[in-house]
């Protein structure tokens, strides 16, 4: 066990092929900025629909959230990636393929869209009608009201929570490699197939992992925190 | 032109639902004048402050505001159509509201929540409003919590922030909605006391309140409210000393004992 | 539609196995992660030498993408200790893995939550740590933690679909077994993908009404 334990946690063939290796993991800061963005935006649409006059406009809400907040990721990515382009691609009546990273974008932004809507939608329901009022008696329009009354105070009490997906979001982005973006883990396989040394790599990538998700986590924890509170008493 | 009143309530009529909460309301109040509205809980006077401003919407009547009507507009043709919520927005800048739980938005800096609607509604420039703001604090005698956070303020503060936030809008009239109901003794009379100098100033006012004190000796006419409708009117005097009708009668005895024969 | 017959209702022999298979996956990861979750809290909490073993267990259980918890486990530990010897194994390891985790953090806060004085009036009449523990705070974290667990549960449903990678014949592997042979994955894709939302759908419905109850009749907040 000991030569084993040694071979795992050997950082020569990780060193050997740094290079490529942090290329894969730009892609995947890559498809987390770009699901992030998509999830944030298509979140916010879904909760608006959710507190919307219309009952119509609600259950449409509310269908999204439970489609995507339910739905495994790696289905969701393997169902953008396969079926998707073939159905929109039987409506134009032309052959259509995604990209690997594009199917990856939607699929992610998607699922933790589903997320961030309830997120969202309890921060807004958590703002008393009292303040609402108060923006219409002032003549402020439902756009300016829910731009400058809503949003910034469900921002800061989304956050924590926020953090948590954010987090989620980014352990989600290792399994593009699957639909072959070539993310960290996709570059790890790659080289353990022509190294034979599954060991010290997946250790080292789980290892990588680890590092960033809990560092990144803790400094954006402790800052989100050190920003409610200098604006809350 | 000065005839013209600068709040008119006609006829107004509101139901939620099965509940008719507004029977058939009319008053004037006249420019620069202080109506106040008392009566028992649950007789419709927030409803009815709330319908002026639109925050409701009335089953029928009309508010005119400065001889304009709120709620509908006559189109060409001579018909009476529901005004888009943009008029709306327009016409709502002539009224300054303050609410019983004052309803300040606690992530602005005091100075931030009265700048606000100058700015983004009314669009004055970043110095104008901030200039407007601070006069406007100052009026409320809170110059020095400018920069302070609304939870940062005790409850008699906070709603002499909203009542300058209200006024930064520069409304043709104030309403008052039992402004000092949620707040202790001590805290209700700094809040009076701004209320005060506003009526001294002439500012057109209808206020909602359960001082009957400081209903008596500001307003120019108060109004008892029954059940939805208006069922005793008439200037303090009238209304505290010489009650005509038995309900409001007894109503006030609860307040002012010493008003019963 | 002729393909839904074809690919969906003529293959649901193979699609109820993998089913089977992602049910039992599921349960034994979870059956395993409560008890891991468990230990790793109480290690925590009362094993002082250890402590610090155990918050670094949990961190790194919490902080690792699933899919590398699942690779890793997979292709590394049986070097390292000879274990796991089957694909099967590897895949609830590495579930359990990861739920442990976050439920010994749940397992905490709800022990956390215990009063003190409650634990105190155990003591006082004479009942041992351990048996207070047992009886007294154990059934009261289990009761507030319980829509938590439920929810984690759904995570190791949406999680168990990667074990598929690594040939565990579930749901998602016999889908793709489909796919792969017809080569037209519309409608079995997305039948698999209904399924899964419908299971996870019906479990955290479960955690809500199981939620609302507890809160109902002993006035627990879900933690
Ligand atoms: N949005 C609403 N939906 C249904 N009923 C309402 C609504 N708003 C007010 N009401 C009802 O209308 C009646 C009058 O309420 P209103 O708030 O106007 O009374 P009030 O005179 O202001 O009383 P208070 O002194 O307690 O503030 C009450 O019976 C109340 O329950
Ligand atoms: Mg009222």
């Amino acid at each position: 066990m000991s030569a084993a334990l040694a071979e795992a946690l050997n950082p020569a063939v990780f060193w050997e092929y740094r290079a490529i290796l942090l290329k894969g993991l730009a892609f995947n800061f890559y498809v987390f900025a770009c699901a992030a963005a998509a999830a944030l935006i298509l979140g916010l649409g879904a909760a608006l629909l959710r507190v919307n006059r219309w009952r119509a406009l609600r259950w449409a809400g509310t269908l999204h959230v439970e489609i995507f907040r339910n739905a495994p990721d790696y289905v969701m990515v393997v169902w953008i990636h396969f079926v998707l382009p073939l159905l929109l691609g039987l409506a134009i009546g032309r052959r259509l393929e995604f990209p690997p990273f594009l199917s990856a974008v939607i699929a992610l932004g998607l699922v933790y869209s589903g997320y961030f809507a309830e997120t969202f939608r309890a921060g807004i329901q958590s703002i008393p009608l009292g303040q609402i009022e108060a923006g219409r008696a002032c003549g402020m329009p439902e756009r300016l009201i829910l731009w400058r009354v809503i949003l910034p105070q469900v921002v800061r009490r989304m956050l924590p929570e926020a953090v948590n997906q954010f987090v989620s979001l980014f352990k989600a982005t290792t399994i593009v490699s699957l639909i072959a973006v070539p993310d960290l883990m996709y570059q790890v396989s790659m080289v353990t197939q022509q190294e034979m040394r599954p060991l010290p790599l997946y250790t080292g990538a789980a290892l990588t992992y680890f590092a960033i998700v809990f560092l990144a986590a803790s400094l954006v924890r402790a800052a989100a925190e050190r920003w409610r509170q200098k604006v809350y008493a | 032109m000065s005839s013209i009143p600068a709040i008119s309530v006609v006829d107004v009529h509101k139901s939620f639902g099965p509940l008719a909460v507004l029977k058939g309301v009319s008053f004037d109040v006249p420019r620069g004048s202080v109506v106040s509205m008392i009566g028992a809980s649950g007789s419709g006077k927030s409803t009815l402050l709330r319908c002026i401003n639109h925050l409701e919407t009335p089953s029928a009547g009309e508010i005119y505001i400065d001889g304009e009507p709120m709620h509908f507009r006559v189109a060409g043709d001579g018909q009476r159509k529901p005004r888009p919520i943009a008029e709306i927005n327009r016409l709502r800048r002539d009224l300054g509201m303050v609410f019983q739980q004052f309803n300040l938005w606690p992530h602005m800096t005091v100075l931030g929540n009265v700048v606000e609607a100058p700015r983004r509604v009314r669009g004055l420039k970043r110095s104008e409003a901030g200039e407007l703001a601070l006069e406007c604090l100052r009026r409320v005698h809170l110059l020095d919590k400018a920069g302070e956070y609304p939870a940062r303020l005790s409850g008699g503060q906070q709603q002499r922030v909203a009542i300058a936030r209200a006024l930064a809008m520069q409304p043709k009239a104030m309403l008052f909605d039992e402004a000092t109901s949620s707040l202790d003794p001590e805290l209700t009379d700094e809040v009076l006391a701004v209320m005060r100098d506003l009526a001294r100033d002439g500012t057109t006012m209808i206020v909602v309140t359960h001082e009957m004190r400081f209903a008596r000796e500001v307003s120019d006419r108060v109004l008892f409210l029954h059940n939805g409708l208006i069922e005793e009117a008439g200037a303090p005097e009238e209304v505290f000393g010489a009650p005509k009708s038995e309900r409001c009668r007894q109503f006030l005895s609860k307040y002012l004992p010493k008003y019963v024969q | 539609m002729g393909n839904w017959e074809r690919l969906v209702w003529n293959q649901r022999h193979l699609l109820l196995d993998g089913l089977v298979v992602t049910v039992e996956i599921c349960l034994i990861a979870f059956a395993a992660a409560i008890l891991g979750g468990l230990v790793l809290c109480l290690v925590r909490l009362y094993v002082r030498p250890l402590r610090q073993v155990a918050i670094a267990l949990i961190e790194f259980f919490r902080a690792t993408p699933i899919f590398v918890q699942l690779l890793w486990v997979n292709y590394v530990w049986p070097e390292l200790f000879g274990w796991p010897g089957s694909f099967f194994t590897a895949g609830w390891v590495a579930l359990a893995l990861q739920s442990s985790g976050y439920l010994a953090e749940t397992f905490r806060a709800g022990i956390e939550a215990v009063p003190r004085g409650q634990r105190e009036a155990g003591l006082s009449a004479g009942m041992s740590h351990p048996l207070v523990f047992r009886r007294i705070v154990l059934p009261q974290v289990l009761l507030m933690v319980a829509p938590s667990l439920v929810n984690q549960f759904t995570v190791i449903v949406k999680s168990s679909t990667l074990v598929s990678v690594i040939t565990v014949q579930d749901l998602m592997f016999q889908s793709q077994k489909i796919v792969n042979t017809w080569l037209d994955p519309i409608e079995i894709l997305t039948a698999t993908a209904a399924i899964y939302i419908l299971v996870v759908f019906a479990v955290s419905a479960l955690g809500k009404a199981l939620a609302d109850l507890l809160r109902r009749r002993y006035g627990l907040a879900a933690s």
